[in-house]
């Protein structure tokens, strides 16, 4: 028995915009992706991450009230660390924009670098709902034959892989910026620690469009399910292993990794070194750590290397850019 | 008829590399049932692609619902519908989801398309399987998950390419009486593509028949199976020369075929004057076959043109 009249019936309803038909590629992507078991767990692994730094911001906005009692707590520990609480509060009201913003700041450009392989292990069991499978089953035909272009598949492509950083990177690194400051002692932590958001957003937005366009062109690679991933997992443990090596022989062989080149973006984007001097010099005991720290690693973190890192991604993001031309195509 | 067509060509061509798979194609075709007919590798199916943009056009032009074609493509398709020829399905989906999805992506909202989603899989009479998914799809439920997402969003036209590829009789039966229908019962225009007379002969009004990229023939089934050439084969046990000789007093074409058989063109509308001639000449045929008409004339010489290029 029919569920519904068996009849052919004509439709005379409106027709969704354009944006809306985009949108509904992003989300079937985004939920294909969210079937696997193993990327849920990823995301929910990112926002525990997410929570904890929250704590942690917790913890050191506790450290900044004198009368709280976490700094009491503390402060019974031993007499080096009650100084330390003394003039860390102290510090607090002649230098909020330091101890806030300074502190935040270098907090989240720590952690924005050091969650990204997450972001990228999310991104790489993604690539086969992005496009692989589309040219497996051929559906890129279905695609193109109804009323939205190739670039509007593509960018609905493009929403996915950006949906799925989102979940795994910008979502917690931006939660654990609001949480932490909501929980501050203080409402002005948000107005302190301001340029540490604008920093994770610009850092962020751009690293996972590079990234979500990286994944579009390795995912049009092939049609096997396995190889996408493969290939993708390679070229970034590979861009790892070649760091460490390219540094003694030929540097401009770092460039192929792009996590290597986000890195650099980062350290521009945070001014990690200037951060550091900041603190240096308005923190005495900070100050004498990080006079430790070795000239050739403050050289690097002063002037990172933007130029080579945009012209690395961007003979990356151009060899996606002909691979997604030549492959997602009709046929 | 209506006064608009519905495809417009002028000059279209289409090559890969040196190849070209449709040459010089100038159409007019007015709402209906449209047969696309022609053997494998004729240029259907470019044809179509070309039509839908989904391959770029090398020369000349097309226009599809009157609307240019390569400039207004989302419109275009947002008015038709197409079933390929091959599986194209979205992985990991339900037959329901994707049919849904299909029509969310021709521009319904998702409430009207899931309604329309269970109304064509209804339609074209799949049961519970909608809600298995498609990957364990037997050939004809995936023929007709096709024709469903073809149809869900309501097109005006609906290119079908080969749908009753891959099925039993019945199948095929069900798949075009459904087919019949669209046009016949609901209005709207069916390009139907395929290598079998019998398919489009059952289904269509009008005949295009293409054969190497190239079209031969365009008219009405009715037009075409009125024209004959006055022709007919006769087998004859004894005689032939002698009946040869008499048509040549005739001046009937007469040729003796391999077969045996004498292929006679008398270019008279009936059997009558050959078969009185043989009656004079007391020759009583074994059997006399008519000659075939335009259409599957026209047909067997666009199987012949295609054998002669492979």
């Amino acid at each position: 028995m029919p569920l519904h009249d068996a009849h052919y019936q004509h439709w005379g309803g409106a027709h969704t915009g354009i944006w809306g038909r985009r949108w509904v590629i992003a989300q079937n992507g985004l939920s294909a992706c969210l079937r696997s078991k193993l990327l849920r767990y990823v995301v929910l692994v990112s926002w525990v991450g997410g929570l904890l730094m929250a704590a942690f911001l917790f913890f050191l906005g506790q450290l900044l009230v004198p009368d709280s009692n976490m700094t009491r707590w503390v402060m019974q520990i031993s007499p080096d660390i009650r100084a330390f609480v003394r003039m860390f509060t102290s510090w607090l009201q002649d230098h909020p924009e330091v101890s806030v913003g300074t502190t935040q700041n270098v907090l989240f450009y720590y952690y924005g670098v050091y969650s990204m392989p997450l972001s990228i292990i999310a991104l790489g069991m993604a690539l086969p709902a992005l496009i692989t499978r589309d040219l497996a089953s051929n559906a890129i035909l279905i695609y193109s034959s109804k009323a939205v272009t190739r670039g509007d598949y593509l960018l609905g492509k493009f929403c996915t892989a950006f949906g799925v950083m989102t979940l795994t990177w910008l979502g917690p690194l931006c939660g654990a910026w609001f949480v932490g400051n909501l929980l501050a002692p203080d409402w002005t932590f948000f107005w302190h620690a301001r340029i540490a958001l604008i920093h994770v957003l610009i850092f962020g937005l751009s690293s996972m469009a590079v990234l979500s366009l990286l994944a579009l062109g390795v995912s049009a690679v092939s049609s096997r399910e396995k190889s996408t991933p493969a290939l993708w997992f390679t070229w970034w443990v590979l861009g790892l292993a070649i760091q460490p090596i390219a540094l003694h022989t030929l540097q401009w062989l770092r460039h192929l990794s792009f996590g290597y080149n986000l890195k650099q973006i980062a350290l521009a984007v945070f001014h990690l070194g200037r951060e550091l001097q900041t603190a240096q010099d308005s923190i005495p005991i900070l100050g004498q750590l990080l006079r430790q720290v070795p000239p050739a690693t403050r050289a690097a973190l002063d002037h990172p290397l933007l130029g080579g890192a945009v012209m690395g991604l961007a003979v990356m993001l151009l060899t996606a850019a002909l691979i997604v031309n030549k492959r997602v195509v009709p046929e | 008829m209506s006064s608009e067509p519905v495809i417009e060509t002028l000059g279209l061509s289409k090559a890969f590399g040196r190849q070209r798979a449709l040459d010089n194609v100038s159409l007019k075709v007015f709402p209906g049932s449209i047969g696309l007919l022609g053997p494998n590798g004729a240029g259907k199916s470019t044809l179509m692609k070309c039509l839908l943009q989904l391959q770029p056009i090398t020369a000349g032009s097309a226009k599809l619902l009157g609307r240019e074609v390569g400039r207004e493509g989302r419109e275009i398709r947002k008015r038709v519908g197409y079933a390929p020829e091959q599986n194209c399905h979205i992985p990991g989906m339900a037959g329901c989801e994707y049919v849904t999805y299909c029509a969310q992506l021709s521009g319904l909202p998702f409430q009207a398309a899931r309604q329309r989603a269970h109304e064509m899989l209804d339609f074209v009479g799949m049961s519970q399987e909608r809600y298995r998914r498609v990957d364990s799809y037997s050939t004809g439920m995936k023929q007709r998950l096709k024709l469903a997402q073809a149809i869900v969003h309501d097109p005006e036209i609906v290119f079908l390419d080969e749908p009753a590829n891959g099925l039993d009789p019945k199948g095929q039966a069900q798949i075009l009486e459904l087919v019949q229908g669209l046009w016949r019962i609901h209005g709207i225009t069916v390009i139907l593509s395929s290598h079998l007379l019998h398919d489009v002969e059952q289904v269509c009004e009008q005949i295009i028949i293409i054969a190497r990229g190239r079209v031969l023939v365009h008219d009405t089934l009715e037009n075409l199976k009125a024209r004959k050439r006055g022709a007919a084969e006769v087998v004859l046990a004894r005689g032939h020369s002698e009946l040869q000789a008499a048509c040549r007093g005739k001046n009937w074409l007469c040729d003796l075929l391999p077969n045996g058989h004498l292929r006679i063109e008398h270019r008279a509308d009936t059997l009558n004057p050959l078969l009185t001639l043989m009656h004079e000449l007391q020759l009583p045929p074994l059997e006399v076959i008519p000659s075939p008409n335009a259409l599957e004339e026209t047909f067997v010489q666009a199987l012949e043109i295609s054998h002669a290029a492979a």
